[in-house]
């Protein structure tokens, strides 16, 4: 145990710190690299490469988390201040998945998962990473064995049958929030139920931890957590501008500290840094897109795997998404936090997640961001793989061009399966979409 | 015939009718305040008319099924809906219907907890039961009464008794597994105590303990729903029965634990909701439901497994795996079969069918 400490506050406080400064020289020696020519794309964000370094600092530190500071693998939407202030260090299987999809992973890491007896039709974020499990293969070099399974229903069930199976492979306690579905309006006893969950997870989270939380701590963590997402969203509101100083294929990329680091000093600096370089664009008139014509909104998650295809083609013709339910959902959390009543915020802001509101809450905020956002259009992301968000989208689609005046186009393919997706087929109905526009 | 019975229910005993989507709910509750509930698993078939393209054809179709036959004015005639919570499609629906069109009747929902039993989730249990009793009665005009409860809990618990034993004493059961599913689900819409009658009379038709009258070849069958239902005299024609069940839309459904005792209805009725065996709807533990299928085949005999489950079912789908390696560790063949509520078996599920039940005789030969 003391060793492994010894090993991990080492590649913590030099290792990393090191190696991320090795690849900063490595890529400076290479020359900064500038717009290609006739890229349809503006400059890209200097803070790319913080971003990277922040990442490859935070996977770097994982390898050697386990057996020296208590690990817990946590859903994308688990209040996770309460892990953070007794000193877990947390994984995410949904952003570990993401990666993989982005390097177009999931096949292989899916055919194990389907080896074994999970089906297809399972999310693929799921079988990416039950795949990478089995296989012990992650581009990430190495995922720290959890001492706990942490999750909250608030983005969908899919997690928790999920984290089941992951508590059976790895034979650790998974703990549940369960934030119950809201319709109308959270009723008192529904928020006492989370609340209840919270002091729950709050023992076992002292057990596993072997230490007593603080309340101060529990503050503080939950004070940085709420300035990252004020922060988070104020990046993503400078794209209420024309044109947008960046686009939401950049966004879906730079949500990665916000999903992770949740609640870290380390997480609010970079999105700081963020926030300064958008707004220098946004005085400077510097575009996501070097010609932005007609401004777009994107419904469900990316799909991770052709994100750079679809952004070129959108960008050649003069398409930019300027705003995303998806990563949204991360700014809109901030608004019901208070630091100074930790867990009582966090049931409240836990549970009013999109994805765990009715679909009249959903349709309100998608006709507000379209107004504050200017969109022309909007592309819904009709997800094979997350149904909670691809349910209701048939009707969204016709709603919003009916009552908000926003044309809308349902794309069906899958975030990380690209056996799921014809590339022709989605291009060819883009190509129709945005002709429509001319 | 379901129509008549309703409307027959609503004149001679002025009962309110609730379409109820699957799975669980406080069927107690319903019955102590005078409301017959009319279940709506599918209804089998493509789904038709202009609700059909509602949903994308990646989800489960007893969700598409659902909203087509609501839209075709298939419910028409029921007083309001009830959505309990099972999962993220009937989650979805019970937004998708009454908020974005398609029947703006009352839509009353009862949130099933997950994650097996905690302190916290009793609370939450008591809670919702007070919430929908609320609801309830203000659909009906009059409030619960605690005596109507305790009535409704004992018919329940006689009605469960008489399932158990119908299920678990199969082997003894003269009559076929379509005749006995039948019976069996029509306690889905028929009012408590003409339920309990019929099942009585079923269970009439036991034979002593120790006596065997199912020869066939023993399967234990598990899914959310048994559809389509000619699945089983299929089986029957290959030389098999439904030798133990743990349908969702069933077995699952059916409470064998003793409850505790209390002197609130109220408070029997929350500890109920927490008595039913394992299903991954409400996601108790892997390990708890594998013991649990596991007893069910020990105790059943059966020489094999069938996986009947819906296509994109995901609560079902990721116990799979799971299921696969439990029964493989023990010798016992299982089947994988994925239906989309067909209104009738394709020939590819007849072969395979066959194949297995095939397999299974030769290995009892052998």
């Amino acid at each position: 145990m003391i060793t492994r400490r010894l090993q991990y506050e080492l590649v913590k406080r030099l290792a990393a710190p090191l190696l991320v400064q090795l690849q900063g020289a490595s890529k400076r020696l290479k020359g900064r690299q500038g717009p290609r020519p006739g890229s349809p794309f503006g400059p890209p964000l200097k803070s790319v490469a913080l971003l990277k370094d922040l990442m490859t600092r935070h996977y770097l530190e994982g390898r050697y988390a386990d057996g020296a500071v208590p690990v817990a693998w946590v859903t994308s939407g688990f209040p996770v201040e309460i892990l953070r202030a007794l000193g877990f260090f947390s994984i995410y299987p949904e952003n570990h998945a993401a990666l993989c999809g982005v390097q177009r992973l999931t096949p292989e890491l899916s055919d194990a998962a389907e080896r074994v007896g999970h089906s297809r039709s399972l999310c693929s974020y799921a079988r990416t990473d039950m795949g990478a499990v089995l296989l012990e293969k992650t581009p990430v070099g190495r995922l720290p064995r959890p001492d706990l399974l942490a999750c909250c229903t608030n983005i969908c069930q899919t997690v928790l049958y999920w984290y089941r199976c992951l508590a059976d492979h790895f034979k650790v306690p998974l703990v549940l929030i369960d934030t119950p579905f809201v319709y109308g309006e959270s009723q008192e006893h529904h928020q006492q139920y989370v609340r209840d969950q919270l002091e729950e997870l709050l023992s076992v989270a002292e057990r596993i931890g072997g230490r007593r939380h603080s309340s101060e701590e529990l503050v503080r963590v939950a004070r940085l957590s709420h300035e990252g997402t004020l922060l988070w969203g104020e990046c993503l509101a400078e794209s209420t501008n024309r044109p947008a100083p960046w686009t939401g294929f950049d966004g879906f990329f730079h949500i990665a500290p916000i999903v992770t680091l949740r609640g870290s000093e380390e997480c609010n600096a970079y999105y700081r840094h963020l926030l300064d370089e958008l707004r220098h664009r946004v005085r400077h008139g510097v575009g996501g897109i070097k010609e932005e014509r007609y401004r777009l909104m994107w419904d469900n998650l990316p799909i991770w795997y052709n994100v750079r295809d679809m952004s070129t083609l959108l960008a050649e013709n003069r398409f930019n998404i300027v705003v995303t339910t998806y990563t949204n959902a991360w700014a809109e959390a901030g608004k019901r936090m208070d630091p100074t009543d930790p867990v009582g915020s966090a049931a409240r802001s836990y549970t009013h997640i999109i994805l765990n509101e009715d679909l009249d809450r959903r349709l309100e905020l998608m006709t507000r961001l379209a107004r504050e956002y200017h969109v022309d259009g909007a592309l819904l992301h009709s997800d094979r793989s997350c149904k909670p968000y691809s349910i209701g989208q048939v009707d969204l689609k016709d709603r919003l061009a009916r009552e908000a005046q926003v044309r809308a186009l349902l794309l069906e393919a899958d975030h990380n399966d690209p056996r799921a997706y014809s590339t022709e087929q989605g291009n060819t109905r883009l190509q129709a979409f945005m002709e429509s526009f001319a | 015939m379901r129509a008549e019975y309703m409307r027959e229910q609503k004149r001679s005993h002025g009962r309110k009718v609730l379409a109820v989507l699957p799975i669980q709910y406080p069927k107690e509750l319903l019955t102590a305040m005078n409301v017959l509930s009319m279940e709506l698993w599918g209804p089998p078939g493509a789904p038709r008319g202009p609700g059909a393209s509602r949903l994308q054809a990646y989800v489960c179709s007893v969700a598409r099924n659902a909203v087509a036959f609501v839209q075709a004015g298939g419910a028409a005639e029921v007083d309001a809906f009830l959505y309990p919570h099972a999962c993220d499609s009937i989650q979805g629906l019970a937004t998708l219907i009454p908020d974005l069109g398609g029947e703006d009747k009352p839509a009353l929902h009862y949130l099933n907890p997950k994650g097996g039993y905690r302190p916290s989730s009793r609370r939450f249990v008591a809670g919702e039961l007070r919430r929908l009793a609320a609801d309830l009665a203000e659909l009906t005009g009059e409030p619960l009464s605690a005596d109507r409860l305790s009535w409704a809990l004992d018919l329940h618990r006689e009605i469960d008794r008489l399932r158990a034993r119908l299920l678990d004493g199969r082997a003894r059961l003269d009559m076929t597994d379509s005749d006995l599913y039948a019976v069996l689900r029509r306690g889905e819409w028929l009012w408590p105590e003409d339920h309990l009658a019929e099942l009585k009379l079923a269970a009439s038709r036991l034979a002593p303990m120790g006596e065997v009258v199912q020869r066939g070849v023993g399967l234990l069958l598990s899914g959310i729903v048994p559809e389509p239902m000619s699945i089983f005299d299929e089986l029957s024609s290959m030389g098999a029965y439904v030798a133990a069940d743990d349908y969702a839309a069933v077995g699952r459904r059916v409470v064998r634990k003793q409850l505790l005792a209390s002197e609130d209805p109220m408070d029997t009725l929350a500890w109920l909701m927490f008595a039913y065996p394992p299903c991954p709807t409400r996601s108790t533990s892997l390990g708890q439901r594998m013991d649990y299928l596991d007893r069910l085949a020990t105790r059943s005999s059966a020489e094999g497994v069938i996986i009947h489950t819906v296509k994109f079912c995901e609560p079902e789908l990721f116990d799979v795996a799971g299921i696969k390696e439990r029964f493989g560790a023990r010798g016992l063949p299982v089947l994988f079969l994925e239906s989309e509520l067909e209104a009738e078996l394709s020939g590819q599920t007849i072969t395979r069918l066959e194949a297995f039940v095939e397999l299974l005789t030769q290995r009892r030969k052998s």
